[in-house]
């Protein structure tokens, strides 16, 4: 199922690596991002299609030191913040 | 201040005292620094070495484990301890030395990107950009391997960021997002331990990571629930707790295995439903309802859904479960289970019986004693027929089953607790992944003891080869090994070889009564298998048990 994230991140390339690691290793596919920086963090846009549930890959993007939000935007979910 | 002055100048005002590390060019400012600094540096013979050191060192006291190596070939040497820490939340701090700022990104001599290498194998990493951020990322970095589950951090520093002038900064732990325990949540698995009529409580290796030993055997006094234990749990439950079922799993014991078969509610405290411990896992504890303590959030329903969900501190979540009494049935069943599936020890063959030897070892050596195993199944042997009265005395590579560990895990654990007995139980395979270690023990005069489990195989991988690949025997034979006591006595490190039963008992006295370091090479048969086996896709109650 695809699925849309909003990430808040801190703004060092090495985070986005970082969290781009854990969506391929945890088995999402990624299937747009953009990223911008505002006020001094990434903000990123992500569509992600897998079909293990979503919250397999919150809970995981959540305990990186460098995320610091994380929302799926799903219209069945009720937009989440973990 | 230098970089490097300060670097140590913080491990030593947060309390380490001891590292372990290799030097290098690009960390040579770091090893200037240490020069005649309070912080006693250890020199492994290889950095894996190092890693392994501090690994054992954690695990030991639940201290930080601090470890250093250079750039390139050093900083790619620590990864496999870093990888077992990941996956066994050891809190471990990890400096490597990196090439000049103004070097980085051009190929340089001893130039490997150490921060996108540690991606996958530390709970975070950095590398140092500016002189003004050190002070704060290496007070950050130890405070982040030891918060929350704790973990690998590595911090990367720039030779010349190390050779600068650094103002110190203070920092204030802004803490790691800790949750909250929800009430709700409390309340759903407070009724289902109500209605339990058979429940089993799962024990891991978050119980050491928690510092919650007290509030386990709190739970388990009150509620008399049976108990049963990961391979990193063991020693979690003191032994003398008349409802504990010991290790569950592929080489688990069966009373353990069938009462999580059996159970109708599984409450999991700081575990993780981890493949070597399911078996197959739609089939396992398929007739409970799961309530899962844990401070990871991601570790809740990533392999089974909970029914009830703590996350929180063991220390918090534990005291909030009812002290509801276990019904009597169940509580007398697992007991006859237990004695019914009980070890013996009673062996008709004239070689060493390793179960024997080990159980032996155990009731012989003191209680407050350490032992570090490596991996295979001798490994399984010490987690079956060994007791542990507390998580800290049982260091075995868990998650990763990193061969190897065992030696230099022992050296770190002798330095931190000097007066206490420490033993590596090593393989004929394992031990000569990390056999240059012997030269650490010799330098420090450390007083670990090393006993040899020698089948002349990789026996483990030997063991499946019988079993599941028509006894094609691929590159398992070791026959041909050194002769292991000449080779301990080459540095300085006496010791025997044993190969009759009748030689054990007199051996371990010999063994522990040594007052230095000791090697026991303990010759047993070739063919012994570590029974009973969960076969790979089976559930935990369809267990291969040793053919009459
Ligand atoms: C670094 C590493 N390489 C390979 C393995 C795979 N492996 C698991 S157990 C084992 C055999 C270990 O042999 P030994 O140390 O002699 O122990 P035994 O099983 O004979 O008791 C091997 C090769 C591993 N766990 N770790
Ligand atoms: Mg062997």
């Amino acid at each position: 199922m695809k699925h849309n994230l909003t990430i808040a991140l801190k703004s060092q390339s090495i985070a986005i690596e970082r969290f781009l690691r854990v969506v391929r290793h945890r088995g999402f596919e990624l299937h747009n991002l953009q990223l911008t920086m505002v006020n001094d963090q990434y903000h990123v846009e992500m569509s992600v299609d897998s079909d293990k549930p979503i919250y397999l890959l919150t809970t995981q993007l959540s305990k990186l030191i460098d995320v610091k939000d994380v929302i799926v935007n799903d219209k069945q979910h009720t937009a989440v913040a973990i | 201040m230098t970089g490097a002055e300060l670097t140590i100048d913080l491990l030593a005002k947060h309390g380490v005292n001891e590292v372990f590390g290799y030097p290098g060019g690009a960390i040579m400012p770091i090893y200037d620094a240490l020069y005649g600094a309070p912080v006693k540096h250890y020199l492994t013979r290889h950095e894996q070495g190092a890693g392994f050191a501090a690994v054992g060192f954690a695990r030991s006291t639940g201290k930080l484990g601090v470890c250093f190596a250079t750039s390139g070939p050093g900083a790619t040497n620590l990864i496999t301890a870093l990888a077992d820490a990941m996956m066994d939340s050891v809190p471990l701090l990890a400096i490597t030395g990196q090439v000049p700022t103004a070097a980085i990104g051009s190929d340089a001599f001893q130039e490997v990107d150490v921060l996108g290498m540690s991606l996958s194998c530390t709970k975070h990493s950095y590398m140092v950009e500016r002189a003004e951020d050190l002070a704060e990322i290496l007070q950050e970095a130890m405070h982040l391997a030891q918060s929350g589950r704790p973990g690998p951090v590595l911090v990367d520093i720039p030779k010349d960021i190390q050779m600068a002038q650094v103002p110190f900064k203070p920092w204030l732990a802004a803490d790691e997002y800790l949750p909250e325990l929800d009430l709700a949540q409390v309340a759903i698995a407070n009724q289902l331990l109500h209605d339990a009529k058979q429940p089993v409580a799962y024990i891991g290796g978050g119980v050491q990571a928690a510092n919650a030993q007290n509030e386990l055997m709190q739970f388990l006094t009150k509620t008399q629930m049976p108990a049963v234990s990961t391979l990193k749990a063991l020693g979690s439950v003191m032994p003398q707790y008349e409802y504990d079922l010991g290790m569950l799993g592929m080489h688990g014991g069966q009373a353990a295995n069938i009462a999580v078969q059996e159970c109708d509610v599984l409450v999991c405290i700081g575990a993780r439903f981890d493949d070597r411990v399911t078996g197959n896992l739609a089939k396992f504890a398929a007739k409970a309802k799961i309530i899962h303590l844990d401070i990871d959030a991601a570790e809740v329903g990533k392999r089974k859904s909970a029914q009830a969900s703590l996350i929180a501190d063991l220390k918090t979540s534990l005291p909030a479960l009812d002290g509801v009494l276990t019904p009597t049935q169940w509580r007398e069943h697992n007991k006859a289970m237990m004695l019914k599936h009980a070890w013996r020890y009673d062996y008709p063959g004239e070689k060493v019986f390793a179960p024997y030897l080990l159980n032996q070892l155990s009731q012989r050596m003191p209680q407050t004693g350490v032992v570090c195993c490596d991996v295979g199944q001798h490994q399984m042997w010490v987690a079956q027929h060994m007791k542990f009265n507390h998580p800290s005395n049982h260091l075995s590579s868990g998650g990763a089953g990193t061969m190897g560990f065992g030696l230099p895990a022992a050296i770190g654990a002798q330095v931190a607790r000097p007066n206490d007995f420490v033993i590596t139980v090593s393989g004929d395979g394992s031990i000569m992944m990390n056999i240059q270690e012997l030269a650490t023990i010799r330098r420090n005069n450390l007083p670990v003891k090393i006993l040899i489990l020698d089948n002349q195989r990789l026996g483990m991988v030997r063991q499946w080869q019988e079993l599941f690949f028509d006894g094609r025997y691929s590159e398992t034979n070791l026959s041909d090994n050194p002769d292991f006591v000449q080779l301990a006595g080459v540095f300085g490190i006496p010791g025997q070889t044993i190969t009759k039963a009748t030689e054990v008992d007199d051996a371990i006295t010999a063994l522990v009564n040594s007052e230095g370091p000791y090697i026991l090479h303990a010759c047993i048969d070739d063919k012994e298998n570590v029974w009973p086996l969960v076969p790979p896709g089976a559930a935990n109650d369809e267990m291969m048990t040793e053919k009459a």
